[in-house]
C-alpha cells in the first residue's frame, strides 16, 4: 500500500482508458481485480489447467525427440511409458530447481485419466476413439501460432532466426537422413524437396519449444494450486507475484531440440546455442497465443474482401485475451478443446463454485472457460510486470522521472487492450462468468 | 359416444373448479391433464372406430331437445370433422400438459381450457345448425377471459376488439341459420332438414354471404383479420395455441361446411371472388410477416397467410384441393402450435420476443440449442419444406387448385416461398449468430418444457412422410362433398385422375 501511495504522490494520475487498472498495476497489483473470488478461480484453474498441461509437454516432446518426421504418424497422442516417467526438470527429488514439491513422473490424476477417462478401463486405442481423451490437438494448434507468427521478437528473438541458418540445416539435413536411413522413398523425396522436409523439421522444433515451456508452467501452476490449499496466498497479486519469481528463476532454462533416432540423439538445436526459456519460448508465447493467435473459423470470415482478418500479423488479436468465450462448445471455435480438457480435473471446489451460478453443471464449459479467461490475464500481468522488472524500474523507485517510464510501459502495455473485443473490462466485472 | 368428447371436459371443467385443495397446488393441473388425457384416448377410440371408406356421417347421435325451436341434440362425425376433432384433443392436451405449473389461477384457467375443449367439439360434432351457433358463442366468453386475464401488456385491448370481433361473427352465423331455416320453410334446423339450394340465387347469395363474413372473421380472410394479430401477440403461449391451433379452424370448417355444402349452386358464383380474397389474405399474411419485428406477431401473420390457403382451396371445389384445405388445417394447427410453444418458451427464457434483440440461440451451451433445433424445424414445416406436414397440405392446395385458378395457385406458390423468407428472417435473427456477452444468461429449459413441442415436431415429422395418416380420413368426405357442386368447370376437374395425390 506503501507504494500505491507514493506514486499517486509523486506522478499525477493516468489520463488512460484503463488508467484504473494501471494504478493497480503500479501499486504491484494485477490486471484481475483482487478478491477471493477471483483468487480461487484463477488457482482453480491453473490447477485444472496443469494436469492436462502435464500431458501436453511431456507428448510434444514426444512428438519433437521420436515420432519426428514418421509420414503417417498416427500413434503420435500415445504416450509411451518412458514419457510417463520422464522427470520434470522442476519437480520431484532430482529437480534443476525444485518448483513442486511433488513428484516428477506423470501427475497421479492424469495417469488416472488415461486408465479410466469419463467412461471405464479399456485400452487406450478405445479411448482415443471413443474421444475419452486429452484434446492434444489444442496443444499442436498452440505450437502451430507460435510457428506462424515467427519473427515477432526479431532481433531479441534468436530463436526464429537459427531456424533459418545454415548451421540449423545442416543439423537437420543430418538428423532427416539417419531417421530415413532405411526409407529410400522419403530420402529421394527429400532430394527432390528438401525445403518440405526442413520446414517439417523447424515445426518439430516449435513441438520441443512449447513442450519445454510448459515443462516449466505444469509444476508453477500444480506448486499455487498446493500453496493455496495450504492458505498460501493472501490475494490475487500474491499469486501473480509467485509467477513473475517463477518466470525469473526459470528465465534461464535452456531451449533446445534433440531428436532420438534409433537410439541415438541428434542435437538439431543444441543446448549450447544458449537459447534460454524467457526469450524464446515464454515471451513468443504469449504474444502467440494469449494475444494473437489465428481468428477462429467460427467467428471470423477469412474472404479476403470482407476484410475481417488483418493483413499483417502483428494486428492479430484473438488470443484468449480478446477471446469470446460464450461460444465455447460451438462449432469453430478452438478454444472448446481445451476447456474440455479442463472439465476433467476441476478441483471440487470450483466445480461446487460453478454450480451455484448461471446453468450450473449445464454451462460448466463456459463458466471454466470465462475463469480461464481471468486467469490468463492474471499471467499476462506477471509477464507485464517482470518484463517491467527486467527493462524499467522498481515500482517504489524514488525518481519521479523512472515512475513516469513505468508509466509509460504500462500505458503501452494497456493500449493493446484499446479494442472492443478485449475483455480486460469485463473481467473485471463479478458478474462476467 | 361422440357427447363424451363434449362432456367430458364440461364436467371435468367443473371437476376442476371444484377439485378440493389449494388453488395453487399443481394437482389441479394433473386433474385437467387426466380429463384431456382421457379425452385425447376416447378420440384416439373414435378414430379407430371410424370407417374411412364411409363418405357420410357416422357414429350419429340425436336427442330431441327443444321442439319450439327446432333445436335438436344431434351429433355426428365425417371425415371433415373427424381429423379437426382430434386436433381439438390432441392440442388441448398439448395446451394443459404445457403450460406452467405455477401459472396465476390455475382453477380457473385449466376449468375455461376444458370449457373451451367441449364447446369446440360441440361445434364441430353439432348437426343442427342452431346447436352448432350454442357451441360457436360458447367458446366466445372463456377465450375472452383467457386473454384478458393471462395475457400481455395490452390484454384489454386485444380481448375486448377479440370478443366484439367475433361477437359479431357469432351474430352473422346466426342471422345466416335463421334465414336458411326459415326462408325454406324447414321445421328444424337440423343439418339435413334444410335445404337452401331450393331458394332463389339471390337470396342463396346473401345468405352465403352473410355466413362468409360470419366465418371470415374467425379464420381469418383478410379484410376481416385485425383482431388475429393483437389477441394471438397479447395471448399468454397456451391460449395463442387454442387461438390459433383450433379456434380458426372453426371458422374454414365453417366455411366448407355451411358455406360449400349447403349452397353448391352459389358457391361456383362466389369461389371466383373467394379464390381472390384468399390469395390477397397469403400475399398480405406474408408479405406484413416480412416487416415484423416481434416473433410471435410473425407467427400470427403467418397463420392469416396459411388460413387463406384453405380459402383458396375451399374456392377451387376439387376433391383434390378440398382434401387439401382439410391436411391444411391440420398441418397449420400443429405447425401453429408448436411455433407458438417455442416462441412462448423462447419469450420466458429470453424475456424477449424483439428480432433486433434476440440472437444466437443456437449456441449448445448458453443458447436454447433445442427449442431453436425445434424452432427451424417448425418454420421448415410452416414454409412447405417437403417430408414435413405443411409441404404435403399445401402441395395438395397448389394442385387442387391450379386447373381451376391457375393465376391463383401460382400466387399461393409465390406466397409460400415469402413463407420461406420471413421464416429464414426469423431463424437467422433469432437462432445464428453470436449471444450477446452482458444478457446471455438465459434459465436453462428443462426436458419437460420441451416435451411438448418435441411430440408436436415428431408428428410433424410423421405426417410428413407418411401423410396417408393426415388424408384417408377425409378422402370420401371431400369426394362427396365435391359431388353436391353442380357439373361446371370444377366438376370435370374433380373426375381427371390426381397423380399428385398419395
Amino acid at each position: 500500500m506503501t507504494t500505491a501511495i507514493l506514486n499517486q504522490a509523486t506522478i499525477p494520475a493516468s489520463k488512460h482508458e484503463y488508467a484504473d487498472i494501471i494504478h493497480r498495476l503500479e501499486a504491484g497489483g494485477s490486471m484481475l481485480p483482487d478478491t477471493p473470488e477471483n483468487l480461487m478461480q484463477i488457482i482453480g484453474i491453473y490447477k485444472a489447467y496443469a494436469v492436462p498441461m502435464d500431458f501436453y509437454w511431456r507428448d510434444l516432446l514426444y512428438i519433437a525427440e521420436r515420432v519426428f518426421l514418421d509420414p503417417f504418424p498416427f500413434f503420435k497422442y500415445f504416450l509411451p511409458q518412458e514419457y510417463l516417467d520422464l522427470h520434470n526438470h522442476y519437480a520431484g527429488d532430482d529437480a534443476d530447481l525444485r518448483i513442486w514439491r511433488g513428484p516428477a513422473t506423470a501427475h497421479p490424476e492424469l495417469l488416472a485419466f488415461m486408465e479410466k477417462g469419463e467412461t471405464f478401463k479399456m485400452p487406450r486405442l478405445f479411448h482415443h476413439l471413443w474421444h475419452d481423451r486429452i484434446n492434444m490437438e489444442f496443444a499442436e494448434a498452440c505450437m502451430r501460432a507460435m510457428l506462424w507468427h515467427r519473427h515477432m521478437y526479431a532481433p531479441v528473438n534468436q530463436f526464429d532466426a537459427y531456424l533459418d541458418s545454415d548451421e540449423y540445416r545442416a543439423n537437420a539435413d543430418r538428423a532427416i537422413r539417419a531417421y530415413f536411413k532405411y526409407n529410400p522413398v522419403m530420402l529421394g523425396l527429400y532430394q527432390l524437396f528438401p525445403e518440405m522436409f526442413l520446414e517439417q523439421c523447424r515445426q518439430m522444433s516449435y513441438y520441443a519449444n512449447l513442450g519445454l515451456f510448459w515443462e516449466v508452467m505444469a509444476p508453477v501452476f500444480f506448486e499455487m494450486s498446493d500453496l493455496y490449499d495450504e492458505g498460501g496466498f493472501k490475494g490475487v497479486p500474491d499469486a501473480m507475484n509467485f509467477l513473475v519469481n517463477g518466470i525469473f528463476a526459470i528465465a534461464g532454462r535452456p531451449i533446445y531440440h534433440h531428436a532420438y533416432i534409433r537410439g541415438e540423439c541428434y542435437e538439431i538445436i543444441p543446448k549450447s546455442k544458449g537459447f534460454t526459456w524467457l526469450y524464446e519460448a515464454a515471451l513468443p508465447y504469449v504474444e502467440a497465443v494469449f494475444y494473437r493467435t489465428a481468428p477462429f473459423r467460427g467467428t471470423k470470415s477469412y474472404n479476403a474482401q470482407a476484410k475481417q482478418v488483418p493483413d499483417d500479423q502483428k494486428d492479430f488479436h484473438y488470443g484468449i485475451l480478446y477471446a469470446d468465450v460464450f461460444p465455447v462448445g460451438t462449432a469453430g471455435i478452438p478454444p472448446t478443446l481445451l476447456m474440455q480438457d479442463m472439465l476433467h480435473f476441476l478441483p471440487p471446489y470450483l466445480v461446487e463454485y460453478y454450480q451455484q451460478h448461471c446453468r450450473g453443471e449445464d454451462d460448466v464449459l463456459i463458466q471454466l472457460g470465462i475463469s480461464f479467461q481471468r486467469s490468463m490475464y492474471n499471467v499476462t500481468s506477471a509477464v507485464i510486470q517482470a518484463l517491467r522488472t527486467a527493462l524499467l524500474y522498481p515500482l517504489d523507485d524514488p525518481n519521479p522521472r523512472h515512475l513516469m517510464a513505468n508509466r509509460q510501459f504500462f500505458e503501452a502495455q494497456m493500449d493493446r487492450f484499446n479494442r472492443p473485443e478485449a475483455r480486460l473490462r469485463m473481467i473485471q466485472n463479478q458478474d462476467y462468468r | 359416444m361422440l357427447s363424451l368428447l363434449i362432456w367430458l371436459p364440461i364436467f371435468g371443467a367443473l371437476l376442476v373448479a371444484l377439485w378440493p385443495g389449494k388453488a395453487t397446488t399443481g394437482s389441479i393441473r394433473w386433474v385437467a391433464l387426466a380429463i384431456a388425457t382421457l379425452t385425447l384416448l376416447w378420440t384416439g377410440f373414435l378414430m379407430a372406430r371410424f370407417d374411412f371408406e364411409l363418405a357420410g356421417l357416422q357414429m350419429q347421435e340425436t336427442l330431441p331437445w327443444i321442439d319450439a325451436l327446432g333445436l335438436t341434440y344431434g351429433l355426428g362425425i365425417d371425415g371433415l370433422s373427424l381429423p379437426l376433432l382430434a386436433l381439438n384433443s390432441f392440442l388441448i392436451w398439448i395446451v394443459i400438459f404445457g403450460t406452467n405449473a405455477q401459472i396465476a389461477r390455475p382453477r380457473l384457467f385449466y376449468s375455461l381450457v376444458l370449457i373451451v375443449s367441449g364447446a369446440i367439439a360441440g361445434a364441430f360434432l353439432a348437426q343442427n345448425l342452431l346447436l352448432f351457433v350454442l357451441f360457436y358463442e360458447l367458446e366466445l366468453i372463456p377465450l375472452y377471459l383467457m386473454i384478458a386475464v393471462w395475457g400481455g401488456a395490452k390484454r384489454d385491448y386485444a380481448a375486448m376488439k377479440f370478443l366484439l370481433y367475433t361477437a359479431v361473427s357469432g351474430v352473422l352465423v346466426l342471422v345466416g341459420f335463421l334465414g336458411i331455416t326459415w326462408l325454406s320453410g324447414s321445421s328444424s334446423f337440423d343439418y339435413n332438414a334444410v335445404s337452401p339450394s331450393d331458394l332463389p340465387l339471390t337470396v342463396q347469395l346473401i345468405l352465403l354471404t352473410l355466413i362468409l363474413i360470419g366465418f371470415g372473421i374467425k379464420t381469418p380472410l383478410v379484410p376481416l383479420h385485425t383482431w388475429l394479430p393483437d389477441a394471438y401477440v397479447e395471448a399468454s403461449p397456451p391460449v395463442a395455441i387454442l387461438l390459433g391451433g383450433i379456434l380458426a379452424k372453426l371458422g374454414t370448417y365453417g366455411l366448407v361446411r355451411f358455406g360449400l355444402q349447403l349452397f353448391p349452386e352459389s358457391w361456383s358464383l362466389v369461389s371466383p371472388g373467394l379464390a381472390i380474397i384468399g390469395v390477397f389474405s397469403v400475399l398480405y399474411g406474408a408479405l406484413t410477416a416480412i416487416s415484423q419485428r416481434d416473433i410471435k406477431r410473425m407467427v400470427a401473420y403467418s397463420s392469416i397467410g396459411h388460413m387463406g390457403y384453405v380459402l383458396v382451396a375451399c374456392a377451387a371445389g376439387t376433391e383434390l384441393s378440398l382434401l387439401g384445405a382439410i391436411g391444411q388445417m391440420v398441418s397449420h394447427g400443429l405447425i401453429l402450435a408448436v411455433l407458438f410453444y417455442l416462441v412462448g418458451v423462447i419469450e420466458t427464457k429470453v424475456g424477449t420476443r424483439d428480432l433486433d434483440v434476440l440472437n444466437g440461440l443456437l449456441n449448445p451451451v448458453r443458447g436454447l440449442p433445442m427449442v431453436s433445433a425445434l424452432l427451424i424445424l417448425a418454420g421448415m414445416a410452416s414454409a412447405g419444406i417437403p417430408g414435413l406436414v405443411g409441404f404435403i397440405a399445401e402441395f395438395l392446395v397448389f394442385q387442387g387448385s391450379f386447373p381451376v385458378f391457375p393465376v391463383a395457385a401460382l400466387l399461393c406458390v409465390l406466397a409460400s416461398g415469402l413463407t420461406a423468407v420471413y421464416f429464414v428472417i426469423l431463424l437467422n435473427r433469432t437462432c445464428f449468430g453470436k449471444l450477446n456477452n452482458a444478457t446471455a444468461y438465459y434459465p436453462r429449459v428443462t426436458w419437460l418444457e420441451q416435451a411438448p413441442a418435441l411430440i408436436l415436431v415428431a408428428i410433424i415429422c410423421f405426417l410428413g412422410v407418411q401423410p396417408s395418416w393426415l388424408l384417408r380420413w377425409s378422402e370420401p368426405t371431400a369426394a362427396a362433398l365435391i359431388s353436391t357442386l353442380p357439373p361446371g368447370s370444377t366438376q370435370t376437374i374433380a373426375q381427371s385422375p390426381s397423380p399428385g395425390q398419395p
